[in-house]
């Protein structure tokens, strides 16, 4: 996490794993949910390194997403759209329904929408952009998900305390960049907390491999991730899937989960493994053999026969 | 038995009720679509969008498909409403297919992608003078909401008299109020019941009203719905000149003044007005979506109420089944007492009213709590109303001198089936029904013999 570039980012991850710890169920939101009003939390990817590379241009993609957002906003007065985007450096909110609809525009609520998104968007790019320049020795190509997702939890968690009276919350990562499997603790730190706060993470993939985070992000906390496969069309499968509201969900057949890419990323090479070695104190995933534990520092007891963990050492957990 | 609420909730039916020429014109206008999308059920808007950008039509059968088999019930609401609104257009060739009413459709698409403007362009500001902030405009609205209640319920009470006509007035009093001759007017069962339901639900039963009564006057029931609606797309705050609108309009919107939808402003050469959150939270409160609103009582173990008001008509309302023991600038407070509460049950009001009411309005503290109100005050409100039950009257026949046992026992199961026994006392072989199975009892005996 240390060769995080940007200063944000670093702040963020450590505020994760305090977050993960400390989390408090928030009450009264097992009550049964009666209405529709709904608050979407849409994260999206603005990573250029995979935009330049992918079939579906950007822009085509942004006027698919705007279509989508004014449908949520027409379903209910009450809905509430916050838009974050995921960039290569850092991640930042660029849209807000709730702030933007008092502003008076001269030319109303819809175009404001357009207008600012757009605006926004553009100055994020170019400082994302500046960001990246800096730190240009260590490029890392991934977006920032975890950031983001810790953002969209962040601003949940104060729409929650904020009374009795808020809308359901739910979170849809629009992601097309591969996993990025340095960021995976604090990925799953989110995708748990968010589990904990019942909040359900949606996510529509758009890259070309899918994605072991955003399927698990989804399975754990009950919401939905599908892969379109016609992407022209991806209009129609955000309105389909994605425009959802929780309350509807109990009675609509969604696309279920056809098989899950479980694989965990070690603590130690930020690789994805499917069989290592796991701390029994704190459950850390290592690929290699360990003396300590790096993360709780436990000292793990010799194994009992030290030439058969050589040979076999991928299946042998250490004994403690 | 709350006749009132189902009015209230149902406005919805009543735009539905329209004529398909009139529903037809309504959609003409892209606001009309996107509100009337809104007060449709969950299921129902999801269909409406699913559907949006299909030409043509889908079968029945492979809508069936996109629901779970739990939420068919729903399911069926759904798609009633829409066939209902005519937003969906039956076919039924060989197999049974809907279809999206087209003028309803290219509103709706044109929205999605190019946005919504507003209904009309908002004054500059160097125009209108000093416009009142928000808070006053919540606080205005509230205020001439309240003294319309009170003039409603008591002409006397109300400190400025509304502009309504009083033959206005009294349209809105038929049904809440009743006067027995000579008597001052009191409120009727369904007048207190509207007193306990929210804000919105008694705007829209005082619309509704407000509408059906506009028809007898020569008014259009679709315009006056269709400017209703499109009131509700204004910002609230903003100023719109008042000669945009139409002669027709203009009347209406000092009625809507009064009811504390819009603040009417005049300047030096234009006039103006400016929608309050009332009429802009106008299609929210269309769907069944529970109130949003926050609370101003707490209810104590010992039956005290304290309610954190100002207002003179949550203090009425209060009168209505507790006895109010002081007030100070911001509180009132009272006690909730055998007699009070018989003065209630008296008015007709049910205990399950009173205690539904108490927990719609919690204050957001004891909201938290669960239950908001004490249980122990609950079952006591409710064993007080089930002490004045315990003796129930039916009219009823008596029944004796059986010829013999055979007819007698005939007799018993005959009224059995219908539900209509009450009493039998087969030594004697007497019986007795009710009066309304008297007269098949009647032709039973009668057929025996």
């Amino acid at each position: 996490m240390a060769s995080a570039p940007s200063k944000l980012y670093s702040g963020l991850s450590l505020a994760l794993s305090t977050i993960f710890f400390f989390f408090k169920v928030v009450e009264g939101l097992d009550s049964v949910i009666a209405d529709d009003v709904s608050l979407v939390v849409v994260l999206l990817d603005t990573n250029p390194f995979f935009w330049t590379t992918s079939s579906f241009p950007f822009s085509h993609f942004l006027s698919h997403v705007l279509a989508f957002l004014n449908a949520i906003l027409t379903l209910n007065q009450l809905n509430q759209v916050v838009i974050i985007a995921t960039g290569c450096n850092s991640c930042d909110y660029v849209y807000d329904s709730s702030k933007t609809a008092n502003q008076s525009f001269g030319n109303g609520r819809m175009p404001t929408l357009c207008a600012t998104l757009l605006q926004n968007l553009e100055e994020f790019m170019t400082k994302d952009e500046k960001l990246g320049i800096e730190e240009a020795e260590e490029r890392i190509t991934g977006s920032l998900l975890s950031g983001s997702l810790s953002m969209a939890l962040c601003y949940i968690q104060r729409v929650f305390r904020s009374g009795s009276l808020h809308p359901q919350p739910r979170i849809l990562c629009l992601q097309g960049s591969p996993d990025g499997p340095e960021q995976y603790v604090a990925i799953m730190n989110a995708i748990f907390s968010a589990q904990r706060s019942m909040v359900p993470i949606d996510s529509c993939y758009i890259g070309v491999q899918n994605s072991a985070f955003l399927q698990q992000a989804s399975y754990i906390t009950g919401g939905v991730h599908h892969k379109p496969q016609q992407l022209d069309g991806l209009f129609q499968y955000l309105l389909t899937i994605f425009a959802t509201d929780l309350h509807s969900r109990s009675f609509l057949q969604l696309p279920k989960p056809v098989g899950v890419d479980f694989r965990a990323s070690c603590f130690c090479h930020k690789n994805t493994i499917d069989m290592g070695y796991i701390c029994s104190v704190c459950l850390s995933i290592f690929c290699t053999r360990h003396k300590k534990c790096s993360t709780c520092g436990s000292t793990f007891g010799q194994a009992q026969s030290d030439d058969a963990s050589a040979t076999n050492r991928k299946r042998k957990a250490p004994d403690s | 038995m709350p006749q009132v609420k189902i009015i209230a909730k149902n406005f919805m039916d009543m735009v539905a009720s329209l004529t398909a020429r009139d529903l037809d014109n309504l959609y003409q206008n892209p606001f009309i679509c996107e509100a009337i999308l809104r007060s449709l059920p969950p299921l129902a808007k999801k269909y409406v969008l699913q559907m949006l950008y299909i030409e043509g039509s889908v079968l029945a059968k492979s809508m069936e498909e996109w629901v779970l088999a739990d939420g068919f019930t729903k399911h069926r609401v759904a798609i009633d409403r829409l066939v209902q609104l005519r937003i969906f257009s039956e076919e039924k060739k060989k197999e049974t297919s809907y279809r999206l009413n087209p003028t309803f459709q290219t509103n709706l698409q044109k929205h999605l992608i190019y946005g919504g403007a507003l209904p009309r362009e908002p004054m500059p500001s160097n125009v209108t003078v000093r416009l009142p902030t928000l808070e006053e405009l919540e606080a205005y609205a509230l205020g001439q909401w309240e003294c319309f209640l009170l003039q409603l319920i008591s002409s006397a009470q109300a400190e400025k008299p509304t502009n309504f006509s009083s033959s206005m007035m009294k349209v809105f009093q038929r049904g809440l109020l009743i006067q027995r001759d000579k008597e001052s007017p009191r409120l009727s069962e369904s007048g207190f019941q509207f007193l306990l339901m929210d804000t919105s639900a008694q705007l829209w039963y005082i619309i509704r009203e407000y509408i059906s009564n506009s028809q007898e006057r020569g008014v259009n029931q679709a315009d006056l719905i269709s400017f209703l609606l499109e009131l509700s797309f204004h910002v609230a705050g903003e100023a719109y000149n008042v000669n945009t609108l139409s002669e027709l309009q203009k009347n209406m919107i000092k009625d809507f003044a009064d009811l504390g939808l819009v603040k009417l402003q005049q300047g030096r050469k234009d006039s103006w007005f400016i929608p309050t959150k009332l009429a802009t939270s106008l299609s929210i409160s269309l769907t069944d979506s529970s109130s949003r609103k926050e609370g101003f009582v707490v209810v104590e173990t010992n039956f005290r109420i304290y309610a954190y008001s100002t207002s003179k008509l949550h203090c009425e309302i209060l009168r209505l089944f507790s006895r109010i023991e002081y007030q100070l600038p911001n509180l009132i407070v009272g006690a909730i007492t055998k007699e009070s509460l018989y003065n209630a049950f008296d008015n007709g009001i049910t205990a399950d009213q009173i205690i539904a009411f108490l927990q719609q309005n919690a204050h957001p503290r004891v909201a938290e709590r669960v239950p908001s109100v004490p249980e122990n005050v609950c079952d006591q409100i409710r064993l007080w109303e089930s002490d004045l039950n315990r003796v129930e009257a039916t009219p009823a026949y008596f029944y004796d001198e059986f010829p013999s046992r055979d007819v007698f026992e005939a007799a018993c199961d005959y009224a059995r089936d219908r539900s209509g026994l009450l009493w039998e006392d087969s030594k004697k072989m007497r019986l007795a029904v009710k009066a309304e199975t008297h007269t098949h009892m009647r032709e039973f005996l009668r057929g025996q013999s």
